[in-house]
């Protein structure tokens, strides 16, 4: 089966974010830069598609030059190729979906997957977009996939339990937290990634429009949160959640 | 020339295996220093990441990497900022391995590399030290003596990481006492070979997860085949050099796990109605335990390019093994102090890591790079 799998460079969880003063963005000197959490499993869910069945992994990214470190760790997980859509501009998620459509158009993958969202800006819609482009049919928060033949299973997570739905390829999964645990690129696939392909294409070279309908205006960090507060009884608890915090 | 910068597959691996480390082994490591027993799934997904297979040539099935000193203490650095004696644990079949490798005949190759290229995990192991007061490597006590076509190993070894479940333990012996280290060889001998005697497991102050014996040579008659290298035999010298590397390389994790726990806690914790780092007192120690991490580091660093170069690395490597010993020590017990009374319970790793680092100081030749 031939995989594409659309990745996301973000900052790494663990790293403590900061709000530029202007709010024209995030500090990022000193932020590490990972594979978004979902779009690692993404990748680890196609590879053990293709260890189970036979194909092809192919990692896509659209951004800078330096965004090539996180497909060459995916290469090292195991994924056999990557495209780097090269551009220095901030698109939003539609220009995304379109080049994802695009490039899917041209490689002709049975499966598109990806994460569900970027821990970034949480936006939660290049997956749908991009099936609806390619008019195939989708399935997302995946928590587990199974094949039969050209017929795929998806069990999803969705408010309130588990919902699970078929399609036949093509198709395109998002995946959910617990769909798989990502492994670790193993020293003797860090080594093998070198010499693996990885093709730089110019996002305007696409013929995709990708002019930003959607545009950040400011980014402001959360309020800090105040220390909580000890009270004697449950009485007086019952009267501050009534008179302060107008909860009850 | 000098240059500080590592090279992209090192990052990755740095990257790989500290996120291994952070995730996997940090929550394994209490558990083991518990109960002595190292989680078996923690050791299998260890193996996985081809720390040994991964400089096997690829004729045996392994990897066919370059091996590379830098990218090994590299390496053995985030295992040690896990926890270094699961890091020990997981790198001990490297001890056999890779003299193999290194130095092995091809016949001996043949016969031994193999088992490290499965998918699960093949303990394998080394003798170096020896229980004595006076023990020193350039005079090794245990000795093999030709006999015709054979050899005859007799001696008492300690600090032997996983001898029980190795099916082979490269043992170091002297064929020459008058000649230090050159006179020095190795011999691949079968954990059941006649005259070879493992002890019960060593119970030692820090450490705990890594299980190791001390074993006992009583006239072993082994072939001559066994002698690692042949005629031509080995370079004790570099291999010794590759181990202090190695274990240089653990303790500098260990200071970095010890200094970031320290610091976080000192960043969280207040007293007298400001967060204790911001007292002198505390930033001051917090700064000097930064400065010997760097400096710790520089040293295996420069020791380890000196392997890689293939120059001789004896003096550099044991001034890094040293140090590391020395500051170790120093920084764990710093990070006991900035946590104060918390230093001292179990709820806490900064304890175990100060017992850890004790270690450091007692063993020799027991990993490599």
């Amino acid at each position: 089966m031939k995989i594409l799998v659309p990745i996301k460079r973000v900052p790494d969880p663990a790293t403590t974010i900061r709000v530029l003063p202007d709010g024209s963005g995030i500090a990022t000197d000193n932020v590490k830069w990972v594979i978004n959490p979902f779009c690692e499993i993404a990748i680890e869910e196609a590879l053990r598609i293709k260890e189970k069945q036979t194909g092809e992994v192919i990692l896509l990214t659209v951004g800078q030059t330096t965004w090539q470190e996180q497909l060459r760790t995916g290469l090292a997980m195991g994924a056999d190729r990557a495209i780097l859509v090269k551009t220095d501009a901030a698109l939003d998620q539609l220009a995304i979906a379109r080049i994802i459509a695009k490039v899917a158009g041209d490689e002709k993958p049975d499966l598109v997957i990806l994460g569900k969202q970027a821990i970034d800006d949480d936006s939660n819609q290049v997956g749908q977009i991009v099936a609806e482009t390619l008019a195939w049919p989708q399935a997302t928060f995946a928590s587990k996939v199974e094949f039969a033949g050209d017929k795929c299973t998806v069990i999803r997570e969705v408010d309130g339990g588990l919902e699970t739905i078929a399609f036949k390829l093509p198709g395109l999964i998002t995946t959910d937290l617990r769909l798989n645990e990502p492994r670790y690129a193993s020293l003797p696939g860090i080594m093998k990634a070198r010499k693996k392909e990885l093709k730089e294409v110019a996002a305007d070279s696409l013929g995709v429009d990708l002019a930003p309908k959607l545009k950040i205006k400011r980014l402001d960090a959360p309020p800090k949160r105040q220390a909580g507060r000890k009270v004697a009884s449950v009485e007086e608890l019952v009267q501050v959640l009534h008179t302060e915090a107008k909860a009850i | 020339m000098i240059d500080f910068e590592l090279s992209d597959e090192q990052k990755m691996i740095r990257d790989s295996v500290g996120a291994f480390a952070t995730e996997q082994i940090r929550p394994a490591a209490r558990p083991a220093d518990e109960t002595g027993a190292i989680a078996a799934d923690v050791v299998t997904q260890a193996w996985q990441l081809g720390l040994v297979s991964g400089s096997i040539p690829e004729q045996f099935g392994g990897g066919g990497d370059i091996r590379s000193a830098i990218t090994g203490a590299i390496v053995a650095e985030e295992l040690g900022y896990g926890d270094i004696g699961i890091g020990m644990h997981v790198l001990a079949p490297r001890l056999l391995a890779f003299p193999v490798v290194e130095m092995g005949t091809d016949a001996q190759k043949e016969r031994m590399l193999k088992r490290f290229t499965g998918a699960n995990f093949a303990a394998a192991s080394a003798a170096v030290i020896e229980p004595h007061f006076d023990s020193d490597l350039t005079a090794m006590q245990t000795t093999a003596k030709r006999d015709g076509a054979a050899w005859i190993l007799n001696g008492v070894k300690c600090c032997v990481p996983l001898a029980a479940d190795s099916e082979t333990i490269l043992v170091y012996a002297a064929t020459d006492a008058q000649k230090g280290f050159a006179g020095v060889d190795g011999f691949l001998v079968a954990r059941n070979a006649a005259g070879l005697k493992i002890a019960e497991r060593e119970k030692n102050m820090g450490l705990k997860g890594l299980a190791t014996y001390s074993l006992t040579l009583e006239n072993c008659r082994v072939g001559a085949d066994t002698r690692l290298g042949g005629d031509k035999g080995i370079n004790f010298s570099r291999l010794m050099s590759e181990a202090r590397i190695a274990i240089a390389a653990f303790g500098v994790g260990l200071m970095r796990a010890a200094f970031d726990y320290a610091r976080d806690y000192a960043k969280e914790r207040k007293a007298f109605g400001m967060f204790i780092a911001q007292k002198q007192a505390i930033a001051f120690i917090l700064a000097d335990m930064a400065i010997e991490i760097d400096a710790a580091r520089l040293l295996v660093w420069e020791a380890a390019s000196r392997v890689d170069k293939g120059d001789d690395a004896l003096k550099e490597s044991y001034l890094a093994k040293n140090y590391v010993a020395a500051s170790a020590l120093k920084v764990a017990d710093n990070a006991v102090q900035v946590l104060g009374g918390h230093g001292y319970v179990r709820d806490h790793p900064v304890e175990m890591w100060l017992r850890n680092a004790r270690g450091l100081a007692a063993i020799d030749g027991i990993a490599t790079v």
